[in-house]
């Protein structure tokens, strides 16, 4: 593996701790790449941050290695549009705009799950919620095996003080647990709804910030028919928004004034969603809306230290755009059989969604009796329809599963089916 | 060796008047040709025919020296384009009033009355100081409709052509429309092409409302239009003129006709743009989508049942009789024709001071009417709207939109602008009008003014009193005529483009 990158400085670093090589150049540049050896590439992911330069270094890997996959990101919706058009000759076309609204209006859609990701075209819903601390009848009361828990979903990891625990019939949930569901759509909402349930579905967000990603992640909603407020401080781009949004209602404030905040009624608005470019603005505005007594708050994360940080400091939710964007383009450049990936916890854990060969070891093993190697199935997709296996059921050749595994082990995982 | 610069030729004016007078003179050299029709009907009616000819003889004349006098630009700019339209249509009132001049009609002989019926019809008002129409020369009533119908296909290229181009009172809303993406063509080629292109359109409809009206007569039924009935009304109806061949106007014809006519003349009153939409590219579900559109059919219906309402129970005519009356003044008065078919002077008072508020409601922008125009109307409410949102939520951001399309705040402020000169106009005229009344008589009574002055302005051409169903417009005095007059130009070329004339920055370098 090459990385291209024009500042040495952040080379280094990454060639110390990974196992790639690094060439020193522009990734615009037909010379570098040719340099970096593109020619005998299998795989090409152009994901500078200048989209211009991604779609010129996706262009020029067609031409001079023909045999490669081409993974281009850029940040607006457009050139996916283009793309799905096929008047753009690459494989794919990663937007993290597009990732970054689909994780807030995923995690708007199941209030109480940290994170959530959907698989088999939405069929099945993989959900990270946190356990409340404080007794719980129905969740915390005994081993999972006899616990009354919504169907057509398992438990399929949990996180116990950062560490992962294996989880049999008689793991029993703790509060402050960390779980994570794999179960169909209804179930997911079902799981909300146990581990928080006064949070209902909400109908009504305020976006702090109109700069690409919130601009984006407002048009999102606006098309899930939610009413929407953006906040944006700056009056060209507001100005932009309310022009181009006719559905939201665009506020040019910076939000963070008592009299605007009572007039308009943040404090009554169901979710707040910070998307301002820095992450202590986020911050700091987000706790400003919670003391105005926002019950809901999603915040954008760019520095990897922010998810942490907003989350000692009771942000609901944390979206982070490259991870999802980086989710996406791993998603594609994985092993072929899988279908779609997630990670959970930074990047300690992964969702895999594999199909299984037909001379997999595992093939016909009923899931009780298949070695434990900290991996769990969550479902299988057998005939376009989704099952969430017990103990009993068995695998059989060309079944689709979901699987919850850590990350060191996808390979071993991959292996295996 | 290079020569000194010589800075004694000082240029004295800003604008090209050479090349604007070549553009008029160009355009008015083809009106002579339209004499023919008129001539026809002379002939076949063994009345005069030199006064037509000699008309339409002279104003070709006076095109060509005006074009061989001057030096033709290259491209007239759009800062000629105010005074070339302001002169047009001056030179074209004129000519529409030389035959009655040079037939020395008994009625519209005299120059004053005679330059009024001339911009009266160019300018498609309608407004008449004929006292009897049934005395005037067939060839005469003829012209009459035909500077109407003229007028329309002239009213309809500037309001898409012109206007838009000079910005008058937001206008530039039309012309994004109309000219491709960044496409600067020149004013003289951007005239020919949309005469042009909605001349033919405008025919076209012509036919078809001559054959609508024509047709119950050709079928045998009562009261109803004969050829030329429907022939001369079909032309008038079309520019949105109110000029008729019956003393009665359409209130001659019976409640068939009549409503035929009120479905005529909503059509010219409605954007061209959407007719040529619908009519010749096929796409009338777009049209039919347009914000302004809804809302002319919208103040149609309202305001027809209103009045409807009003008369209910106190006028003379009642049931379906009533609705027609109202129905129909109301289309007369918002499209601006200015037909009647009852007496509306025996109207109660606020059924009159209701149809005087509709003079300023007017049709829709790019039509053949006049006034306000819905379009700025749907503008300043959506403003007003905005300011008062405004007041309860000061941060909120409101873009005014028109079908979709966001409104740019200069475009605002010249909306409003235009509203407020032409409310300003609208008074001064009825103080002149008032100061005469007052002075030499007769008396019209506030409301009468009103009418003369707001339909003058608006185009309509509907009076009252002493100028109403039963008189007409000669019963006001000279300096009254002249007055009106002026407001009907200024009216038409949505007064701007003159009010501009009258800066001295307009002219200096």
């Amino acid at each position: 593996m090459t990385v291209v990158d024009l500042d040495p400085a952040r080379l280094k670093p990454l060639a110390q701790h990974y196992d790639v090589a690094t060439a020193h150049g522009n990734a615009a540049s037909g010379r570098d790449l040719l340099r970096a050896g593109i020619a005998d590439a299998e795989l090409v992911i152009s994901c500078t941050s200048r989209d211009e330069a991604n779609l010129v270094a996706g262009t020029f890997a067609r031409s001079v290695a023909p045999q490669a996959k081409t993974i281009v990101r850029t940040s607006s919706a457009d050139y996916v549009e283009i793309w799905r058009e096929g008047r753009l000759d690459v494989d794919f076309v990663v937007s993290s705009e597009l990732e970054t609204a689909r994780g807030v209006s995923d995690a708007i859609g199941m209030p109480a799950a940290r994170h959530t990701d959907s698989f088999a075209e939405g069929r099945v819903q993989v959900v990270e919620l946190d356990v409340p601390p404080g007794r719980h009848t129905d969740l915390v009361a005994g081993k999972l095996r006899s616990a009354r828990l919504p169907g057509e979903s398992r438990v399929a990891g949990v996180i116990r003080d950062g560490r992962p625990i294996l989880v049999r019939g008689d793991t029993e949930i703790e509060p402050g647990d960390r779980i994570v569901v794999v179960g169909s759509p209804r179930a997911a909402r079902e799981w909300c709804a146990l581990v928080a349930p006064r949070r209902g579905e909400v109908h009504d967000v305020v976006v702090w910030g109109a700069q690409e990603l919130g601009a984006a992640i407002a048009r999102a909603l606006v098309e899930q028919q939610l009413r929407v407020k953006v906040i944006e401080g700056d009056p060209e781009r507001a100005a932009r928004l309310a022009e181009s949004l006719p559905d939201a209602r665009v506020f040019n404030t910076d939000g963070l004034d008592r009299g605007f905040l009572k007039r308009e009624g943040i404090a009554r608005i169901q979710a707040a969603i910070f998307a301002m470019r820095d992450d202590a603005r986020n911050l700091f505005a987000a706790a400003v809306a919670r003391l105005e007594g926002v019950g809901f708050t999603i915040a954008l994360a760019h520095n990897p230290l922010s998810a942490r940080v907003y989350e000692d400091n009771g942000i609901d939710a944390v979206v982070d755009p490259l991870l999802l964007t980086a989710e996406e383009i791993v998603r594609f450049a994985h092993d072929p059989r899988t279908q779609q990936m997630a990670m959970l916890e930074g990047d300690r854990f992964m969702v895999l969604d594999l199909t299984t060969r037909a001379d997999s070891d595992l093939v016909g093993v009923p899931i009780r009796e298949m070695p434990s190697r900290g991996a769990l199935i969550g479902a299988i997709l057998r005939n376009g329809e989704a099952i969430f296996p017990h103990g009993t059921d068995t695998l059989r050749p060309g079944d689709r599963v979901i699987v919850f595994t850590e990350t060191a082990r996808a390979l071993e995982v991959e292996r295996a089916l | 060796m290079s020569v000194p610069p010589d800075f004694s030729r000082r240029p004295r004016l800003g604008i090209d008047v050479s090349g604007a007078l070549n553009l008029v003179g160009s355009l008015v050299k083809y009106l002579g040709i339209s004499a023919v029709v008129p001539a026809g009907f002379a002939i076949a009616h063994y009345e005069p025919v030199w006064p037509f000819l000699a008309a339409g003889a002279l104003v070709t004349v006076f095109g060509l020296a005006l074009e061989r006098l001057t030096h033709g630009a290259e491209e007239v700019g759009v800062r000629e384009g105010y005074l070339v339209i302001s002169v047009a249509w001056l030179v074209i009132a004129a000519y529409g009033a030389l035959p009655y001049i040079l037939a020395d009609d008994p009625q519209l002989g005299r120059p004053v009355d005679a330059l009024f019926e001339g911009m009266s019809g160019f300018t498609t008002t309608g407004a008449s100081v004929a006292t009897d129409v049934s005395a005037l020369p067939v060839s005469i009533l003829v012209w009459r409709q035909l500077t109407i119908w003229l007028g329309g296909i002239g009213v309809v290229t500037i309001a898409l052509a012109v206007l838009p181009r000079l910005r008058v009172g937001g206008r530039q809303l039309l012309e994004s429309e109309l000219a491709g993406p960044g496409v600067e063509t020149g004013l003289s080629c951007r005239i020919r092409d949309t005469a042009y292109r909605f001349g033919t359109l405008y025919v076209a409809m012509t036919v078809v409302a001559f054959l609508a009206l024509a047709l119950p007569g050709w079928l045998g039924a009562e009261q109803v239009m004969n050829t030329f009935q429907a022939f001369a009304h079909s032309l008038s109806t079309m520019g949105t003129g109110g000029f008729s061949t019956e003393p009665q106007s359409i209130g001659a014809f019976g409640g068939l006709t009549q409503w035929t006519v009120i479905a005529i003349m909503a059509v010219p009153a409605s954007n061209f743009m959407l007719l040529y939409k619908a009519l010749v590219q096929h796409r009338p579900r777009e049209a039919a989508r347009d914000e302004e559109l809804r809302a002319y059919v919208l103040i149609l219906l309202l305001a027809a049942a209103i009045v409807t309402v009003m008369l209910w129970d106190r006028a003379p005519q009642e049931g379906e009789a009533a609705v027609r009356g109202a129905a129909f003044e109301v289309t007369s008065v918002v499209t601006t024709t200015g037909y009647f078919t009852v007496d509306y002077e025996q109207w109660p008072l606020v059924a009159l001071m209701t149809l005087a508020l509709l003079f300023f409601v007017g049709g829709c922008a790019g039509s053949t009417s006049g006034s306000i125009k819905v379009a700025r109307h749907l503008l300043v409410a959506k403003l007003l709207g905005r300011q008062v949102v405004g007041t309860a939520h000061p941060e909120l951001l409101y873009p005014v939109r028109i079908n979709g399309v966001v409104i740019d705040q200069q475009t605002l402020l010249a909306v409003i602008s235009f509203v407020l000169i032409y409310l300003a106009v609208f008074v001064l005229g009825t103080a002149v009008l008032a100061i005469e009344s007052s002075v030499r008589g007769p008396d019209f009574g506030p409301l009468g003014l009103i009418f003369a002055s707001a339909s003058t302005l608006a185009n309509a051409g509907v009076g009252l009193g002493a100028a109403g169903t039963a008189g007409s417009f000669a019963a006001f005095g000279d300096p009254s005529t002249l007055a009106m007059t002026g407001l009907m130009w200024l009216g038409r070329l949505e007064i701007v483009p003159v009010v501009v004339l009258l800066r001295r920055s307009y002219w200096r370098v």
